[in-house]
Parts: structure tokens; sequence; C-alpha cells
């Protein structure tokens, strides 16, 4: 989730990213990580706002994560036939599910996730052939 | 007077989103809503169980389409819309448990859950969907420590349909303010 937040006159560009164990906050560039109690430090300063997923090229036969959370269902296997608009996977992201779709048809070259894990957007996560 | 939006009541269906998903792909107008008076298979985030019988309010709405960034402020904002009437109307203090609870005395009175279908860089569907536990006589054993109905709270019959009435308008309200502060 991508935000603006004014205080005082000064606008801070923030981002917030629900990673399954830990909550990522990212300020103006500035990584703070917190864990399931609220725990937080900072872990990597000005890694920037720039998304791989909004500099690659596009390109359908692979899927990357269209924003940040956890894998929740993978729903075909490696090798299987793949039909256009068919369901490959659920993206469970800030208490959103989200439905990926085949966006062409094809064979499951490879599967880089597994169920329950966390993933950043732009994360390539299936390979289609 | 014509009425504001087009709910589509079921007595008793499976899943108000699954339903509205349904309609949505077959191109049903955004803001179209899915009610039902019971849920035989109500769920929540990960596919968890939502316990729906008769006495609540169970509904799915089809969102317009919106950016991913959008439908994240708009699932919380849901839960700030509820809270607010819940308060307004009734007097109580609900917390909302960032980002799709709302608990009243530290149980679970409502929850709010967003679903997309996306495929590409696009979102084809979104739906939001609201289980509110406003008329429950009682739960079973596993929730009744951690779930609350409304009726429980103030002893007394909440009418369903005005209080849906107030959430669509202001879900649609939030939702148009968001929209125009991104153009």
């Amino acid at each position: 989730m991508n935000l603006k937040i004014k205080i005082k006159g000064r606008e801070y560009n923030v981002s917030v990213e629900d990673l399954a164990d830990t909550v990522v906050v990212n300020i103006d560039g500035n990584e703070y990580v917190f864990d399931a109690n609220g725990n937080g430090k900072a872990q990597k300063e000005n890694s920037g706002f720039v998304k791989p997923a909004s500099i690659a090229p596009k390109n359908s036969k692979q899927i990357k994560a269209p924003l940040s959370g956890v894998i929740s269902e993978i729903s075909i296997e490696p090798n299987s036939l793949i039909k256009v608009a068919q369901k490959l996977l659920t993206l469970s992201a800030m208490k959103m599910e989200n439905e990926i779709l085949a966006e062409t048809q094809g064979k499951v070259k490879e599967i880089l996730v597994k169920k329950g894990q966390a993933v950043r957007e732009g994360d390539l996560l299936i390979i289609l052939e | 007077m014509e009425p504001k939006f087009k709910i589509i009541e079921f007595e008793d269906i499976p899943s108000t989103s699954e339903k509205a998903k349904e309609l949505a792909i077959q191109n049903e107008s955004p803001w179209t809503v899915v009610l039902a008076r019971q849920q035989s298979n109500g769920h929540g985030r990960k596919g968890e169980a939502w316990f729906s019988p008769e006495g609540g309010l169970y509904f799915s709405v089809i969102l317009p389409k919106s950016s991913i960034a959008d439908l994240q402020t708009i699932t919380i904002l849901a839960a700030f819309v509820i809270s607010k009437i819940i308060k307004d109307d009734f007097n109580l203090e609900p917390l909302i448990k960032l980002p799709n609870d709302i608990l009243l005395d530290g149980k679970k009175v409502c929850g709010v859950l967003t679903e997309n279908v996306i495929m590409g860089d696009k979102t084809l569907v979104s739906i939001i969907g609201v289980g509110l536990d406003t008329n429950i006589k009682e739960f079973p054993n596993d929730l009744k420590d951690i779930s609350v109905s409304l009726r429980q709270v103030l002893f007394k019959e909440i009418d369903n349909n005005e209080i849906l009435e107030k959430i669509l308008s202001e879900l649609k309200n939030q939702l148009e303010i968001i929209n125009q502060n991104n153009q």
C-alpha cells in the first residue's frame, strides 16, 4: 500500500508491505521491518521506490507478483498446460485475496514459489513456455 | 423513489463474494450488491470460515475498476466507515484491528475482505465482502469468546436494511474521494 502522509507541512512517501510474519514500511526510501509484536528496526537505507515490475519489459510468459504479499494457494502443477484466464495462484496481501490469472496460454515450465511464501512486488512467480 | 443501489437478495447461498465475483465476470454493473440472509460457506481471509447464520448482515459489492493501491485503501476505509456507523448510531466504542476487523470489547463483530481477479497488469474484478454480526442471538461454543453481535450488546434488533444503505452510501463516497485525489 502506497501512501502520502503530510506532517507539519512536509510530505512523506510511505509504502507498507504485509509479508507473512513481518511488515515492511518504507519511508522516503528508508526501510523499516517490524515483527508480529511490533518490534522494528531500520533494514536498508535509500532502497528507493523503483519497483522491478515497473522497469522490466512486459513478458506474459513470466508471471510476476503484482503486489507484495503471501502465496496462499497454488492452483497449477509443473508441466501442466494452461489456458488464457486460467487461475494460476492466489496472493494474499493486506487482507486482500488476489487471484492471478494467466494472460497467455502455455506449459508451466517452473513454479518458483511455494504456498505460504512471502513475495515482493515484481518477484517472478511462474515461468510458462 | 428509485433505490440507490441494485441489491440482489438471496435466502441462503454459499458465499456472497463468490456470487458477486461470478456476476462481475458476466459484466454486472459496479455497485451491484449481493445480499444473503445466511451463507452456508461464508469465508474470510485464506478461506477461513465466517459463521453466517440468519440474523447477520452478509453482503458483497462489485467495485468499479480501480488501481490495486486504491483497493487496499478502500478495504481499510470500509472498516472505518462501518466503525463510524456503529459508534454514531449505537453509541458504542468499536476498535478497528487493522486493516479489516472490527472489535467490540475485544470480540469480533465485523470482518471485511476484498478479493481481486488480476490478469497481467489489469484488475478484472474487485469485490468487497462484509460480514457484520447484527442480530445473531448466540454463537457456538468455539466462537462465543471471540465473537459478538450488536444485538447481544444492545439488547435490541438492528434494522439490517437501514445499516446496509448507510454503509453502501458511505463506501461509495469514500471511493469517489480516493479516485478524485488520484486524478
